[in-house]
């Protein structure tokens, strides 16, 4: 772990008591509060619906909420943007892949607060735009048009674009989607290295299974904050049934047709699709017994003749 | 033969023609980048059809009519503005009843009042018979454009790639929305004077979709957008000479034959490179 990069000094975001509101009057969230402080990955959660883009939105300044405020380093977002602190990993989808620009551009525009008015880059910038994108490992496709890139690349690009920024306050908004493993490792080393020399990242995701493999914190939304603390006390099964509801899958071993389990019953959750679950003997499990009691049977026997 | 091509430039009226359709041409060429870009297209139409009732109404009352021109396109983009902030209408139904409504509007006050200037005029463009005044609020409008654009370029390229980034570097997107906004109302209107309200999306458009088609960098786009504005402008209005035609008509024909020129053998997205490339993959994956 790199762990060569100073410590900055301290900073925090406050979301406190935020209450957002359409255009046709309906609440997306209301008084959600909680607290980031430096040196912490934090996953925000939520169903589609839940209001967890328009937090998103509401803490990178896109939209005023009717009602509470966010702060960053105790400035409003305003302050906080004209001096770099939020930098912004923008979803794959809501990118224009076909806009001609190369890598290195995308990456340059990570500096524009920095620039003069007319925006020309002066050495430091073109250094810390190059450091940026050696460090995401993508300095040999600089000249690329970024529509050239498979997926893991293109999201890599954009976070050289916020390490190119500096800013303190790192937002990624479903970071790992289309993304390889191999990548996806990589992002999450990176997020730990800027971790610890003090940042903030927040990451918006409905990936549930790869929150706790990187995540130190986790805010649970559905139209308000539901629970926010350190990741094992908030990422419990009650709190996730509590802001799905009905749109998790679940796999109850207990219920299944998976034969040997010792009564300490395991449960899978899974947001998006249904996991399919192989026995130990390579049989394809269901999840409910009903209904299946011959395969039950007809499996109990042969383990019974081994 | 060879003397009769040196014609028109004895001309004071054909010279100023071609130079006054060269300088729009050029400056609606770099602006086009950032209306395909932006996906502006539609409403550079409308707005363009949306100053006819302010260019009536200035000539009725002897003012500049660019003056006029502008405040009835800044008018429509409000009005569109409005309607969709209120209604949950698709953005070009709204687009497409506010600037018929203008351009309808206008329309009637020129049959109405015929002595201000002929509908031909606007419709259609007469840079042959254009009036010094004329030229210098053209030249006006084009340098202050020029001047905007040099400066700020950079900044409404990112506002076109991602105004999400420009908002957390602090920039204002509102601010360069309408800055383009009213970039792309100015140039309406000094096209309207060499290829008329009709054809003034074409010269807002088309070179900038040529010049996509033959880069994937955004200063060479606008390089070869600026170009060809240049280019077809003037040879347009040299061209019409000879033919004895429409002005507008040959600009925006020239423009054309080089977007389908683009089309067919651009390096990278022609239509005979895709189908190379295509047959490349199909022989690496099967020999």
């Amino acid at each position: 772990m790199n762990t060569c990069a100073p410590a900055l000094p301290a900073i925090d975001v406050s979301v406190e008591a935020v209450t957002v509101t359409y255009n046709n009057g309906n609440v997306a969230i209301h008084d959600a509060t909680f607290r980031l402080e430096s040196g912490t990955i934090c996953a925000l959660v939520g169903v589609n619906g839940s209001g967890k883009s328009t937090l998103f939105k509401a803490i990178m300044g896109f939209l005023t909420p009717a009602k509470g405020r966010v702060r960053v380093g105790g400035e409003p977002i305003r302050v906080a943007q004209k001096r770099n602190w939020v930098a912004y990993v923008p979803q794959t989808e809501e990118v224009d892949w076909s806009f001609p620009v190369s890598v290195w551009d995308v990456v340059l525009m990570g500096r524009y607060g920095y620039m003069n008015f007319l925006r020309i880059p002066r050495a430091a910038d073109k250094r810390i735009a190059d450091e940026s994108l050696r460090r995401v490992e993508m300095w040999e496709f600089r000249d690329r048009q970024i529509g050239e890139l498979s997926g893991g690349q293109k999201k890599r690009v954009f976070l050289a674009r916020a390490l190119a920024q500096q800013g303190r306050v790192i937002l990624l908004d479903e970071p790992f989607t289309g993304v390889d493993v191999k990548t996806e490792a990589a992002i999450v080393g990176l997020l730990r290295e800027l971790r610890d020399s003090g940042h903030i990242i927040l990451v918006s995701t409905h990936d549930l299974g790869s929150v706790p493999e990187f995540c130190d914190q986790a805010v649970i939304i559905n139209r308000t904050v539901l629970a926010f603390g350190p990741l094992a006390e908030v990422f419990t099964e009650a709190n996730l049934s509590m802001a799905f509801g009905g749109a998790l899958r679940q796999f109850r071993f207990a219920e299944s047709t998976v034969q040997k389990h010792d009564g300490r019953a395991v449960t899978v959750l899974s947001d998006d699709e249904r996991p399919l679950v192989f026995g130990k003997d390579g049989h394809l499990e269901f999840s409910q017994r009903a209904g299946r009691e011959a395969i039950v049977h007809a499996r109990a026997e042969t383990e019974d003749d081994q | 033969m060879i003397e009769n091509l040196g014609i028109p430039f004895q001309y004071d009226y054909m010279l100023k023609a071609m130079w006054v359709s060269a300088l729009i041409g050029g400056v609606c060429g770099l602006l086009s980048c950032f209306v395909t870009l932006k996906g502006w297209s539609l409403m550079g139409d409308a707005l363009s059809h949306a100053v006819v009732p302010g260019v009536a109404i200035a000539y009725l009352l002897g003012a500049p009519f660019a003056l006029g021109a502008f405040i009835s396109g800044l008018l429509a983009a409000l009005g569109m503005g409005f309607v969709k902030a209120r209604t949950s209408l698709r953005e070009d139904a709204v687009i497409g009843v506010v600037f018929t409504t203008f351009f309808a509007f206008g329309v009637l006050l020129i049959s109405l009042f015929p002595a201000g200037i002929s509908l031909r005029t606007i419709v259609f463009g007469n840079i042959l018979g254009i009036s010094n005044p004329d030229v210098i609020q053209v030249a006006i409008i084009s340098a202050v454009t020029l001047l905007v654009l040099a400066l700020k370029w950079k900044d409404l390229v990112l506002f076109c790639f991602d105004p999400q980034q420009a908002r957390t570097l602090g920039l204002n997107p509102m601010v360069l929305h309408f800055t383009l906004l009213t970039l792309l109302a100015a140039t309406a209107v000094a096209s309207m004077q060499t290829v008329g309200a009709c054809l003034v999306v074409a010269t807002l458009v088309t070179p900038g979709a040529t010049a996509y088609l033959l880069t994937d960098r955004f200063n060479r786009m606008l390089a070869i957008a600026g170009g060809i504005g240049v280019g077809t402008s003037f040879l347009g209005a040299y061209a019409s000479y000879f033919l004895d035609g429409s002005t507008g008509g040959c600009i925006v024909v020239l423009q054309t034959l080089l977007f389908l020129t683009a089309l067919t053998f651009g390096p990278k997205h022609g239509l005979l490179a895709s189908r190379a490339k295509r047959r490349l993959a199909l022989e690496g994956k099967f020999a």
